[in-house]
Order: C-alpha cells, then structure tokens, then sequence
C-alpha cells in the first residue's frame, strides 16, 4: 500500500502559513512554519471545530482563528491548560524538489478495516 | 600558473626599497622596525628620528588621519630628504593604523623610481559614493597610472570596491589576464598579477582602501597571508585562521578543508596579535618558507583587531 | 590486478581515488571517466576564482601528474553512454572498457527553471569551470547587467562575483528571504542589507515569468511585470542527481541512486558516490558528507570496515567579509528554547536553538568566531546546562563571571557622552538627577535632554539613575508589546520612526529582539505600524494578520466566513440588493442579517466561495465593508435634510463623503463613525469613535465614545461651520490616532492615554498642523484604497487562500 501522496510544493504554501488538502476522511490541513517545516493536522480545532489552516503560524503551533487555542503541530496536543488534541499526519518534503508527500496511513488502514 | 608568481624571476629587484614601523612613545613617533636592504646610512638616520604630531610624513600621516603619498621629497615637508637622495629613494607611502581613534603606529613604505621597476601602491578615497583615487606611487607604469587616475569605483565593484563593501582585506589573482580585473587591459600591459587590497581604519568616517599591485618582474612580494582575527567577541585577538594566501614557492596557502591557525605570540604573525602593531622582519631564520623580510600589518575594524596581513620578500 | 571503472572525476570520486591509492596503491587498475574535459578540481571554490580571489589553477585538486604518478586511465571529455552490467563493461562514446568494481559518480545537474527563454544565449547556469569563464567573460563588457535567478548559497556567490567584476547584478529570490534554507528571517535580512552595501540589487518574492530576447538574452520579466534587462542570466536554483545511466542500468534508483551504508548499489559490483545518490531517504549536496562517503568506499574496496551515517551539517557562504553560518536544526518547537543575541550597531546576530540540554542549532550573522565550537557542542550533543547563561557569546566567556552592565556604566568616566543625539554627558545626567532630585525618566528627559530623541541611550539613563539613586530609582513599569521585547508600544513606535525602520526583520534586529521571529502578538502590531508609518513603501506582510484580515471576510464559529458589502453611509439602491439577493441564492448562504451599522450582512460563505462572491458583488459595484478589519468600518447616518423634518444639515450626504474619502487605510483598531442630521442624534453619534452632530450653526465633532465592553458617551473636540472642515478635522484626528495609537487600542483608550490637551493642540488648535495631518493621511490613502475584494476575485491575490492545494480522493487514499 502506497502511502505517500505527493499534495504540491513547499512553496505553494506561504512561510507561517498553511493549506488545506480534501480527502475523503475530511479536511487536513497542511503548514509550512517559518524554518520550513512541514506538519499536517486535521483542519479541526478540538475547542470548537475551528479551522486551523485559518489560524496565525508562530514557531511550531498555530492558533486557532476562533478562540485562540493554540495548537502544537507536533503532537496535535493543545498547549497550557487546556486538554485536547487533533489528529496529526505524517508529511515529508523532497529536500530538491521540495515536494511535500502526505501520509494517510492511518485514516486509510482504518478504513480498510471497516470495510472488511 | 600564472597566479604563483614565476620563480624565474626571484633575482629580481623589489618594487619596495624599505619599510619602517612608527609608534607613538610620549607624544611623538618613534622608529620601532624597519628594513631598508642594503641602505645602511638610510637606515641609521631614521633609526634616530622621531616625529611630533603633524612633523615628517609619519607626522602628517597621524595629524591628518589617512594614507599620505608623497611623490618628491625636495623641497617637502620629508624631513630625511637629503639621506633619501643619497640613498636613491623617491617615494614613500604612509599608511597610520588606527585602533578607533588610538593611533597605534604608522607604516611607511620607501621606493625608489627608476624606468624599469612597476608596480602600484595605491591610496583610494571614498566620495559621493564612490570610491576615486586619492593618490598612488606607480613607478614606471604611467599609463596605468593615467587609468587609475581616471577610473572610480562603486561599492561592491573591483579590488577596491570589494574591499570597501567587505570591509575586509582581499587578494586578487590574475590582474592583467582577462577581464578579471577592472583596469585589467592596462594592468595586463604593466605586467601587474597579484593585487592585496586593505580597508584603513581611520577615525571618523572617511573610507580609505589602500591597494598595492605587484607585477611580474618588480614584485612587491613574493608571498602574501591574509589572516581573519575575527574569533570572538572576547575582543582581545588572541588566534587567527589563514583566509587566503600565495605564495611563489609554495604555491596556495589556503586549504578549505583544514584552516591554518596561529595563537597570539606565535611566530611574527603572533606577535603582531598579541602587540597589535604592525611588524618588519629581515634577516632571521624564523620567517615563513625561506624568505629574508616580512611586513606584517594589523587591520583594525571598530577598534579592534580584526585581520592581518603579511607580505614576504 | 583488478579493473577499477570510475564515471566522473569529481570531488566525491576524487576523495575515492586519494584514499585508495594511500591505503593499497597497487590494488586496482583505474580508468575514470569524465565528460568535462579535465580532471578532479575543488568546485565548490569555482566562487573565487569567479571574483578574481583565487586563479583557476590553484583550485586543481588533481594534475595530470598526479594521474600520471597513480596510473589512472584518464578518458575526460567523454561521455558514458551505458553501463553493460551483464557483461560487466563500460560503454564509452570511444570505446569499451571492462571492470570488476564500477563507481558511480555522475553528481547532479543544475535544475533549468522552465520558463520561456530559458534556451536563449547568455542564459546559464553555475556548475563548473565552462560556467565561470562564460560568467567572467560576459562581465568584461563594460556596464553589463546581470540578473541571477535564486538567491541560495550559489546564486548569491555568483552574484558577489559578478558584482566584483564590475556588473550590474540583480538577484531574484522565490521566497521571502535569502538562502532561506540555511537561514532564518533576521539572518537573511542582515545578508541583504550586506549585500545590498556591495551594490548588488536583491528582489525577494520575485517569480521569473519570462526570459526575453531574440536570440540572446535581453531582459527578465517576473510575474508582476516588471522587467529587468539582462545581459547574462544566471539560473542557480539547485541541482537534481544526474542519475540516466544508472537508471537505464537497471540499478535501483528512487530520487537518487540507493547505496546501502557501505555505498554500494544494487548491483554488488557497483558503488556510487557524491551528489548522485540517496542513502536512508536523503539526498547530498553539501561537501562534508561526500568525503565521508568516499572515505567509507575507498575502505570497502580494500575489504576494510566502515559504514556511512548522516551526520549534522553547517553552511558558510564563500563570499570575503560576509561572515555567516547555520548548523543543524534551528526551528522553534515545544520543548525548544531559543537564545538569541543581537548586536545593531554591530550587526550581528546569533541564535541557538536549545533542546534537551543539548544545542540542536546555530545561526550566526556578521561575527562568526564562535562557529566552530557551535558546530562540535552541536554535532556531540554536550549538555550545556553549565554554561546556559554565557553560551552566547561563545567560547572565551566560558568560566568567566557574566558581565555585569552596571559596574560598566560605573565606570564610565564623567565626560563619557550617553545621549549620542542631544551631547549630554555622564556628569550632567547624574548631577542633574541628585541636584534637581530627579527620580522619573521623564524628569531626566525634561531636565537634560538626555534619551528624549531616539532613544537608544534609555537603558544607559536608566542604570545610571539606578546608579545613582541606588533603591530610590523605581523603574517606570513598561507593559513590554509581548514576550519577545522590553520595549512598550510606545517606544517601538518612536523608534521605529527614529531610526526609519521599514521591515519587520530590520525592526527586530535593530530593537535586539529576543526571539528570532516574533510571535502572534507582535508581528500584527509591528506590521501596522509599519503599514501605518511607511505608506506605499512597506509591503503589508500576510503572515503576521489574523485571518480575517488575510482573507477580508470574517470567520465565523463553523469556519465559513460573513461577507459585508459597503454601503455608503447606509445608502443601498435595488440593484444592490438585487445583486446580494442573487448571491445568497447563487451561492446557498444561509443566512443574511442587516448589522448595526446600516449594512448587510451574508453569513456563512464557504471559504472557497469568496472570491466568487466578491466577483459578484464587485459586479454590481459594490466593494468590501472591511467589516472583519482594523479599519473605517461603517458610517452610520441619519436621512438628515434630504427628508426629515427636523434635520439641519444634509447628514446622509456627509456620511457618504466621509465614507468614500476614508476607506482604505488601516487603523490601530476598527473605527466606526457616525453622523446624526440633528441633536436628537437618530444615528446614534455620540458613542462612535468618531461621530458627528449637525446643528443649525454646523458640526460637532465628536469622539472617544464605546459601545462595547465598554459603555461611554463621546468627547466632544470642536466645532466647525462647514462640511469642508468637519472632513478635514475627522481626517487629521484620524491621522494622528494612526499615528499615536497602540495596536488594537480603540480611539477612547488613546484619547484617555495621551489626554485632551494634545489632540486638541494637534488638530484643533494649529491649522497647519491639521493639514499636515490631513495630507499625511491623503498619503496614505494613495495605496491603501484598493478594493481588496477585486484583487483577490480576479485569482491574482493571493490566490492560495482559496483553494485546497491538493485533493485526494478514495481510490488514491485506499491504494
């Protein structure tokens, strides 16, 4: 099972910046942090369903457009007191090309499954 | 190989007749080194000398605060006029080393004209934002001279533009061959190869770039350093790395992989790290591949020691 | 003996070479291939020989000699055509040779940018010795121009090369900042103003649209139109492993060749080394590797042990007096900390990244001694818990005590001059302070003129006062803008002007700012008052506005957005509506609502529909309401003369001149207006931020009122006789509030800070002053009145905002 997809350039992002990829399991956002990293989450605040591909990238979190919570595109977890975390993909980035490929893995195993 | 100059020619004369170290000691300048080749009596009156503020061409190098060439010494201020004359020489360049606003020594350098040695020892000036040529002693190469004389440069652009915007010594090969070079037709018909350019210090906020052009056959140096000092922010320089070199017997000096490194009181580079005045040796066993003199000049850049380079005959 | 094949002499293979013939001089026959004509040289110093710092022969790592010593077959300038692994030889384009063990290193090719033009002469790349003669011969014609496309470690040496020969020379630069792979924001910044000192033009965000010529190249056009003549274009974008032979081979190739630990390939006879191939995933470009690579091959051939890991990497740029290097992993992420020290006058600029105890990552702009010690805490992972609060400054401050800045300004001398701009020395200050008995800043301000300028000397007055007044001084508590700064708003404004700072990297190098880029609080401030301070010359920077002003709509609880059309001082016609009604239909928008402020309101736009509906509206005239934005959001009228029996002066028409002239300019916080035809004030003027009352005698112009959070009736400034002057009064009161207020205060909180007496003094009192005001904002109105809807509905704006990037669908997700 291939599970890379390639979802367009680091530079089709802006720098503290994100996009988002549709797919069948939902919205996903993808970032692009002021170094360049690449961290992709589902575009859904755990607070209030936010849409975090809306929200102010600083360092590695972004907060949320709605309530600022503030998310690590880490782990997904939500940082400070509040409890919450999204669910996040795997991404990475062709160091010449700059191509970004995204992982579904774990929503398309889940799938699989239920159809089984 | 055109940039290692031709060992062909090591029997040649020097473009440079002498060079003199002056520091200041009580108020006025006094002879601290100096090699003047086979000019003993030139020698012997200098070693006397002193200057006060604004005296001799060392005085007025450290009362006007910038590289003085003086092309006649009759009839001047140069107090060893009538030595000179005896001793054959024509010319000097002198070149005050300023630590912010500290005058820490002054160089002067001596050359005798005749029609068959060239090369250029250069003074260019910063105005309206470009840099002109203040001055410049060029022995024989008049045409180049007359070039010089008509040509400025902008920030960024040729050796002494480049060393106005880097703010940091440089050291061009190839001078005549090409278009490498700016004036590089005339420097070609001159002979010139290897060009060191040097930003002065002074206080205030006049840029100075001195340049000194060596050719073929009369060559300023037969080996040039260009050390970096820059190491920290502790201030005092107390290491340096070798950022470039050539040398006629050894070829490059630089190596991208494995830097060259010298701690201050180590060997004459040492020593001008741990004195911070400038240097003239001769004569000592202890110089770098073989040569009989060095220059060893420190580059002063916001009030510390940030290069120093070092030319060996 | 064996028959050892090599294709490419390159710096990796050349390493090879070097090594094996040190450790078994007689084990291998060598043929080595290569398609330029000449042998191994140190590319990567091609840089100076392109500026004239070093000559072409001193970077020749191999001689023929030392070819000829080791016996090496040399077939250079010609090509490989295949490799015939069954029957182990080499293909040539003169002939066939056989081998036993086969190296591959073929490098990698510059990557063309695929543009139109891209064929014409004087258009190319930077890759080897051909290139830099073709570079310094198109720079022997006097006054030539160069542009090169990439703004990465080998552009911009390209472009320092150039320039030292004597070019014109333009970089463009994709992103937002130089080498933005190796360097961070601030680091950048300070590249190009270094580089911008050696007369070299540096355009970043530039896009390259077309190359123009007939046959030669004569201009570059980008995709904003703007056209640059060239006579020599450079492409140094990045280089892509050359990778054919192996491939039609039949070797393993992902993006590179794949070469296990001991870079071997594939196929068990056959190696690969340098720029061409990929072990564990990653690709290399950088020399370091390389060599470690050809070291553990070299080994592997003589049935020595040795494996190839990835190791941490460094980049220094090889251009004389630009001191810089990165190492390692600078970015900023939970558990990461962050130390950054920045010197202005200097120049320089240093961050480390810290995680676990352990320094992860360096940068360093303008003073890079250090960087070597950097590298190796970086590389072996040492704790540096120990040296935490000097790490800094490097080295030579380990062990010693950390400076202390108040025994420094103690021992000042007296006449040592503090305040650079006024001429006061140290005495005054400290003889003013126990003479007058000063214990404020602003006291020593007023008394000695010291710091009251640009301020740069505040923290010197400030320990000179402590100094002096030991426990007495009581440091004026600032509210620092955020974590990343000491400074206050109000500071950051002054100096921002003071020192003309006009971006958000130089304003933060030059304010030593703590963190590297800012954060979500002080980036949207930095980046109005730069909108506010420099009109028409800042570029509004996106990444530091919140969402609805990135997308001028606004985010509503479930992610879609509202949409408020103006409406002129609450004027709407049929077409209008009929334009609104046609979009909420068109578009299914669930909800449509009339707002506070005379205007209506369409809830619940799919964010990719937006464009569409600005499309549509734009269409019937209508333009955005700014409705999401710190901005002039509404004009609230009364119908005035025009039909009320009790109005004195034509309020509707005012409202709409006050609206159509102030549009457009961002503001500290939104403003809202109002304009009431009479005292009984149906349009509700005196709780605006601005709000006028008309009278029979004329206007009153009103302001400092809330009706939020706060509940309070408005101030009034003055009055005036004519509509002419009420406009320009509300313009220069706005004017100096765009001036004077903190980020995402409101108009009344300004007001309470900085009191009655100076705003009237500024705008009411000295009519040459108002106009100044006037006019500055008239200024400002020249480029930010723009309709940002119709920029974003034609798909030229900002385009990305609206579209998933990329759609994946459940065959693609399931295979």
């Amino acid at each position: 099972m291939s599970a890379w997809h390639e979802i367009g350039l680091v530079t089709d992002i802006p720098r503290r910046g994100a996009r988002c990829v549709a797919t069948p399991f939902g919205r996903i956002a993808v970032f692009r942090t002021a170094e360049d990293h690449v961290f992709a989450t589902e575009d859904r605040c755990p607070h209030k369903g936010g849409p975090l591909s809306q929200g102010i990238v600083h360092d590695s979190s972004v907060t949320c457009p709605l309530h600022n919570a503030v998310i690590s595109l880490e782990s997904g977890e939500m940082r400070g007191p509040d409890e919450g975390r999204v669910r996040v993909f795997k991404t990475r980035v062709d160091p010449l090309t700059r191509v970004i490929e995204l992982s579904l893995a774990a929503e398309a195993a889940g799938i699989v499954e239920a159809a089984e | 190989m055109s940039a290692i100059m031709d060992p062909a020619t090591a029997t040649t004369r020097t473009f440079v007749e002498a060079t003199e170290v002056w520091v200041p000691k009580d108020g006025r300048l006094v002879w601290s080194s100096g090699n003047y080749g086979a000019l003993d009596a030139f020698a012997a009156v200098s070693e006397e000398k002193s200057f006060g503020k604004g005296e001799g061409l060392p005085g007025k190098a450290w009362d006007e605060a910038r590289p003085v060439v003086l092309k006649a010494f009759d009839g001047s201020y140069f107090q060893r006029a009538e030595a000179a004359r005896a001793a054959g020489l024509t010319s000097a360049v002198a070149v005050p080393v300023f630590a912010g606003s500290e005058l820490k020594a002054v160089v002067v350098v001596l050359c005798a004209d005749d029609d068959q040695r060239t090369g250029a020892i250069e003074v260019w000036c910063e105005a309206n934002g470009l840099l002109m040529l203040d001055d410049g002693y060029y022995g024989a190469a008049r045409h180049f001279e007359w070039v010089s004389q008509h040509t400025h440069f902008p920030p960024g652009q040729g050796l002494p533009g480049g060393v106005w915007a880097a703010n940091a010594p440089m050291l061009m090969r190839d001078l005549g061959s090409g278009y490498r070079f700016i004036r590089a037709d005339s420097a070609g018909k001159a002979g010139l190869t290897t060009g060191l350019g040097l930003p002065i210090a002074v206080p205030g906020r006049q840029t100075y770039v001195l340049t000194l052009l060596s050719a073929r056959g009369t060559p300023i140096a037969r080996r040039f350093e260009l050390w970096n000092a820059r190491s920290s922010r502790s201030g005092a320089a107390s290491e340096a790395a070798l950022a470039d070199g050539i040398c006629q017997r050894e070829g490059p000096l630089w190596n991208d992989e494995h830097e060259r490194r010298v701690a201050a009181w180590q060997g004459p580079i040492g020593e001008v790290l741990g004195t911070g005045l400038p240097l003239v040796k001769y004569d000592t066993a202890l110089l770098t591949a073989g040569y009989a003199s060095m220059v060893a000049l420190p580059i002063y850049r916001d009030g510390t020691l940030a290069h120093v380079v070092a030319w060996y005959y | 003996m064996q028959r050892l094949v090599v294709i490419g002499a390159g710096m990796a293979s050349g390493r090879v070479l070097e090594t094996l013939f040190e450790t078994d001089p007689d084990a291998f026959a060598v043929t080595l291939f290569n398609a330029e004509p000449r042998g191994n040289y140190n590319r990567i110093m091609l840089s100076p020989v392109l500026s004239g710092e070093k000559s072409f022969e001193e970077i020749v790592t191999h001689s023929d000699d030392w070819y000829g010593e080791h016996k090496v077959t040399c077939r250079f300038g010609e090509k490989v055509v295949a490799i015939d692994r069954a029957r182990k030889v080499v293909v040539g384009e003169k002939g066939e040779v056989p081998y036993d063990r086969l190296i591959v290193a073929t490098g990698s090719v510059p990557f063309i940018v695929p543009v139109e033009g891209r064929d014409l002469d004087g258009v190319i790349t930077y890759r080897d010795l051909d290139d830099t003669n073709r570079m310094i011969e198109a720079s022997g014609r006097p006054g030539s121009r160069a542009v090169v496309i990439g703004g990465g470690l080998l552009g911009l040496e390209a472009a320092a090369g150039l320039r030292l020969r004597g070019m014109e020379v333009t970089v463009l630069h994709l992103s937002g900042h130089l080498m933005d792979r190796q360097l961070d924001e601030a680091a950048g910044y300070l590249l190009r103003k270094d580089l911008e000192k050696r007369g070299i033009a540096v355009m970043t965000r530039a896009s390259t649209e077309r190359i123009l010529g007939d046959t030669r190249v004569e201009a570059v056009e980008l995709a904003d139109g703007t056209r640059l003549e060239a006579d020599l274009v450079v492409m140094a974008v990045g280089i892509r492993p050359s990778v054919e032979i192996a491939r039609a081979a039949g070797l393993a190739v992902n993006r590179a060749i794949v070469v296990d630990a001991q870079m071997r390939t594939s196929d068990p006879d056959i190696y690969a080394v340098g720029e061409c191939v990929e072990f564990n995933g990653t690709l290399f470009g950088l020399v370091a590797p390389l060599y470690e690579q050809a070291k553990v091959l070299a080994n592997c051939l003589v049935g020595k042990p040795g494996s190839f890991s990835v190791r941490e990497l460094s980049t220094k740029l090889k251009v004389t007096g630009c001191d810089l290097f990165s190492a390692g992993d600078f970015s900023v992420g939970e558990g990461r900390e962050e130390i950054v020290l920045r010197d202005p006058s200097q120049g320089v600029y240093r961050r480390l990244v810290i995680e676990n105890d352990r320094l992860v990552g360096a940068v360093m702009y303008g003073d890079t001694g250090d960087a070597n010690w950097f590298f190796d805490l970086i590389r072996d992972g040492a704790p540096v818990a120990a040296m935490r609060e000097t790490l800094i400054f490097g080295q030579s401050y380990q062990g010693a005590a950390p400076l202390d800045p108040m025994a420094a300004v103690a021992a000042l001398p007296d006449d040592a001059e503090i305040c650079g701009c006024n001429g006061v020395c140290k005495s005054k200050i400290t003889g003013a302070i126990t003479s007058k008995g000063l214990t404020s800043l602003d006291a020593v301000r007023v008394h000695t003129k010291a710091s009251s300028s640009c301020g740069t000397c505040t923290g010197l007055v400030e320990q000179l006062m402590a100094l002096t007044l030991g426990n007495a001084f009581n440091p004026q508590a600032v509210k620092p803008m955020c974590g990343c700064t000491d400074l206050g708003h109000a500071d950051v404004r002054r100096l921002i002007v003071a020192k003309q700072l006009k971006s958000i990297p130089e304003v933060m190098q030059e304010l030593e700012w703590k963190t590297s880029c800012g954060c979500a609080k002080c980036r949207p401030a930095l980046n109005y008052y730069l909108i506010a301070d420099w009109p028409g010359e800042y570029v509004d920077d996106d990444q530091s506005r919140f969402i609805n002003e990135r997308v001028h709509a606004n985010i509503q609880k479930d992610g879609t957005y509202s949409v408020v059309p103006r409406m002129w001082g609450g004027i709407t016609s049929a077409k209008e509506l009929r334009a609104i009604a046609d979009v909420a239909d068109k578009f299914q928008i669930p909800t449509v609502k009339c707002t506070g402020g005379q205007r209506i309101d369409l809830l619940g736009v799919k964010k990719e529909d937006l464009p569409a509906v600005w499309a549509d509206l734009n269409a019937a005239g209508m333009v955005s309401g700014a409705a999401y934005g710190k901005a002039l959001r509404t004009v609230k009228t009364c119908v005035g003369t025009d039909w009320c029996r009790f109005g004195t002066q034509d309020s509707t028409g005012l409202g709409v001149r006050i609206e159509k002239f102030m549009w457009g300019s961002w503001t500290p916080a939104k403003v809202k207006m109002a304009v009431s035809g009479c005292p009984r004030n149906c349009a509700e003027a005196t709780c605006k931020d601005v709000g006028v009352i008309c009278t029979d005698a004329g206007y009153e112009i009103h302001f400092a009122g809330a009706a939020g959070l706060d509940i309070k009736g408005t101030e009034v400034l003055t009055q005036v006789k004519t509509e002419d002057e009420a406009l320009e009064m509300i313009v220069a009161l706005v004017q100096l509030y765009r001036e004077q207020g903190h980020y995402l205060e409101r108009i009344y909180k300004w007001l309470k800070r900085v009191g009655m007496e100076s705003v009237r003094a500024a705008v009411v009192d000295d009519a040459e002053k108002r106009r100044f005001y006037f006019e500055r904002f008239v200024k400002s109105q020249e480029t930010a009145q723009r309709d940002p809807w119709a920029d974003r509905a034609s798909g030229g704006v900002a385009s990305h905002e609206f579209r998933p990037m990329a759609e994946i669908t459940f065959k693609e997700a399931a295979e």
